[in-house]
């Protein structure tokens, strides 16, 4: 017992770099070795989520996102902007950008050219639109500004176009339109929305914040002011998730892009969400962030999948299959890229339903996060065992 | 004549403002706002970042020039202002051109540092000062672990309900104490304001 004391009591004084150095320990080690964890999507997530999807194809609705923030709060507020534009440019929704700090700016550049990279066709002033940095004077002016005419509010995109001769503002006028604003912060998120926009307009607004300030945004997200919240890190792992599992899904013979149907209709792939789909077990083979190389299909499945890719890989994709307990397995890591078509290899790489770096590093920092959060627990549980070890003793002395 | 001057005009703007939310005639909707408010505040804008910029450059400079304790660091301010600023006017701020750059390479990861110290702070706070100290203490540290296992992963495998209880957290006596704040902030802004429209507070005009 009266070693257990000395114990509790050596590590009361215990030099805080000890404590640094296992808190660096506990982020880098599952930073550089991710495992295979299930964030739990939350109602407020989820919110956000549903009202960006229910834009999905529609010339007549866009999202805005605000980037009021610099740099310093971007490992917890970048990857979540990655994850809606990522679920923008999958399901065909129109997207602005602006910011009202120089700082921001850049980071909007850096965010678009990041998801742009895997979705060659989507393109400026069609399918998005940067009004880039708009200085914070002007913060009034544009919010108001926008529920009459954006276009006229905004004059300009960041490229220096006149707004109203962009093709994406064929259908959008104002807020009428672009009924959804997410506005990104490291503090006060949101407030002015709030005050002019949804009170004025009727605008739909929800805001991405660090986790440290969620706690001060639970007042308006009950009152319904915000439509939905994303919490830090944990907000952007789960949005990645949804869009891994409902925007980014296309079952084998789909294509990977929105086409028009016999009848006419604009037909976006991906699927709509669903509580349902989220308990099923096969989704955990949706939201793997190891490195997948396996694309798997039922018989009939990979059928259909062939008769969707060109005739010309036919005969490879034959010869590369395998059959392990009744269904067909492709390994793509098997395969080389130059023999097949472009579209063959993108569609084969979607069905691995492996998530490339960029789109799950809010899941694999989640994990650094799960490990340095049970680490602070210890820390707590330890630093008062021996408090209250060391108060018996003094007490008993 | 001193504090006449700004008075009225402090009276005379916040009466205007407040007329601007909640009278709905043309006069202060379009008139005032549209075309007189509008061009003002855009033409202004631009003078408020030199203002900013010309502030910055003098206080840097009266540094060096009076060898003020740390003096040296003013010249990172002038040498990071001119370089970014010649790379987005001459390279433009687009990616490829050096302005991004110094922005992914530089300001990026100095930024995302100096927040990210955060971590280690708190961890050693959290081992060093989070005690049980009083009954309230022990509520706060309870609730701060269990809204701390339900922010991840882990948290579920230990119990479905942890995230259930965090939520509730949350709802309930987080958000109760938040609105009360809240409502207590924006009953004290309205009365400043009042009294600052009225003229009887006076301080920010300088003396007494």
């Amino acid at each position: 017992m009266a070693e257990k004391k000395s114990f509790f009591v050596w590590m009361q004084s215990l030099d805080r770099r000890w404590i640094y150095l296992v808190v660096a320990l506990a982020i880098i080690i599952p930073l550089l070795i991710p495992y295979n964890s299930d964030n739990v999507t939350t109602p407020p997530t989820e919110n956000v989520y549903q009202m960006v999807d229910s834009f999905a194809g529609r010339e007549d609705r866009a999202v805005l996102l605000s980037f009021y923030h610099d740099a310093s709060v971007m490992p917890e507020l970048y990857p979540m902007q990655i994850a809606i534009i990522r679920h923008c440019f999958e399901r065909n929704i129109k997207v602005f950008f602006l910011s009202f700090l120089p700082t921001g700016a850049p980071i909007i550049d850096m965010a678009i050219n990041t998801v742009k990279e895997e979705y060659p066709n989507i393109k400026s002033g069609v399918d998005y639109c940067n009004f880039g940095y708009i200085p914070a004077a002007l913060i009034v002016p544009t919010v108001i500004g926008m529920g009459d005419n954006i276009a006229t509010a905004v004059p300009t995109d960041a490229e220096g176009r006149k707004t109203e001769n962009l093709p994406i503002m064929k259908g959008i006028t104002n807020y009428n339109e672009m009924n959804l604003v997410i506005e990104f912060s490291g503090s006060t998120a949101g407030a002015y929305w709030l005050i002019y926009a949804r009170p004025k307009f009727g605008t739909n607004i929800a805001v991405g914040v660090t986790a440290v300030m969620a706690a001060d945004e639970y007042p308006y997200l009950q009152t319904g002011q915000y439509i939905g919240l994303l919490c830090g890190l944990k907000g952007a792992a789960e949005y990645e998730k949804l869009v891994d599992v409902f925007a980014a899904y296309r079952t084998p013979g789909e294509p990977l892009q929105p086409y028009i149907d016999e009848n006419g209709n604009k037909i976006v792939p991906g699927r709509a969400f669903s509580k349902d789909i989220l308990k099923q077990p096969e989704i955990k083979d949706l939201i793997k962030i190891t490195t997948q190389t396996e694309a798997k299909f039922t018989p009939e499945e990979f059928e259909l999948f062939l008769k969707s890719c060109p005739e010309k890989d036919q005969p490879l994709l034959q010869l590369a299959k395998q059959t392990v307990e009744g269904n067909i397995i492709i390994d793509v890591s098997k395969l080389d890229q130059d023999q097949l078509s472009p579209i063959t290899w993108d569609t084969l790489n979607r069905l691995t339903r492996n998530t490339q770096y960029k789109f799950k590093v809010a899941r694999v920092g989640m994990n650094a996060q799960s490990v340095a959060h049970i680490i602070m627990i210890i820390f707590i549980i330890l630093g008062n065992i021996g408090y209250f070890l060391q108060k018996a003793q003094t007490t008993k002395k | 004549m001193k504090k006449t001057v700004p008075l009225l005009i402090v009276i005379i703007g916040g009466v205007i403002w407040l007329a601007w939310v909640f009278v709905p005639h043309r006069i202060i909707q379009d008139v005032f706002y549209y075309d007189f408010y509008l061009p003002w505040a855009r033409a202004m804008a631009p003078f408020a970042m030199l203002l900013g910029v010309i502030s910055l450059s003098m206080m840097h400079y009266g540094k060096i020039k009076r060898r003020v304790p740390k003096w040296q660091y003013s010249f990172f301010f002038f040498a990071g202002f001119i370089v970014t600023s010649l790379a987005g006017f001459i390279g433009g701020t687009q990616k490829g051109g050096l302005y991004m750059w110094i922005f992914e390479n530089m300001q990026m990861p100095m930024s995302a540092t100096m927040f990210s110290l955060l971590a280690f702070y708190m961890a050693s706070a959290a081992y060093k000062a989070f005690r049980a100290r009083s009954p309230e203490a022990t509520v706060l540290l309870v609730a701060a672990i269990i809204v701390m296992l339900a922010q991840v992963p882990f948290g579920v495998k230990i119990s479905k309900y942890i995230p259930d209880i965090s939520q509730w957290i949350l709802d309930v006596p987080n958000l109760a104490s938040k609105r009360g704040i809240l409502l207590g902030v924006g009953l004290g802004s309205v009365a400043t304001a009042l009294k600052i429209m009225l003229g009887i507070e006076r301080s920010y005009l300088g003396g007494d």
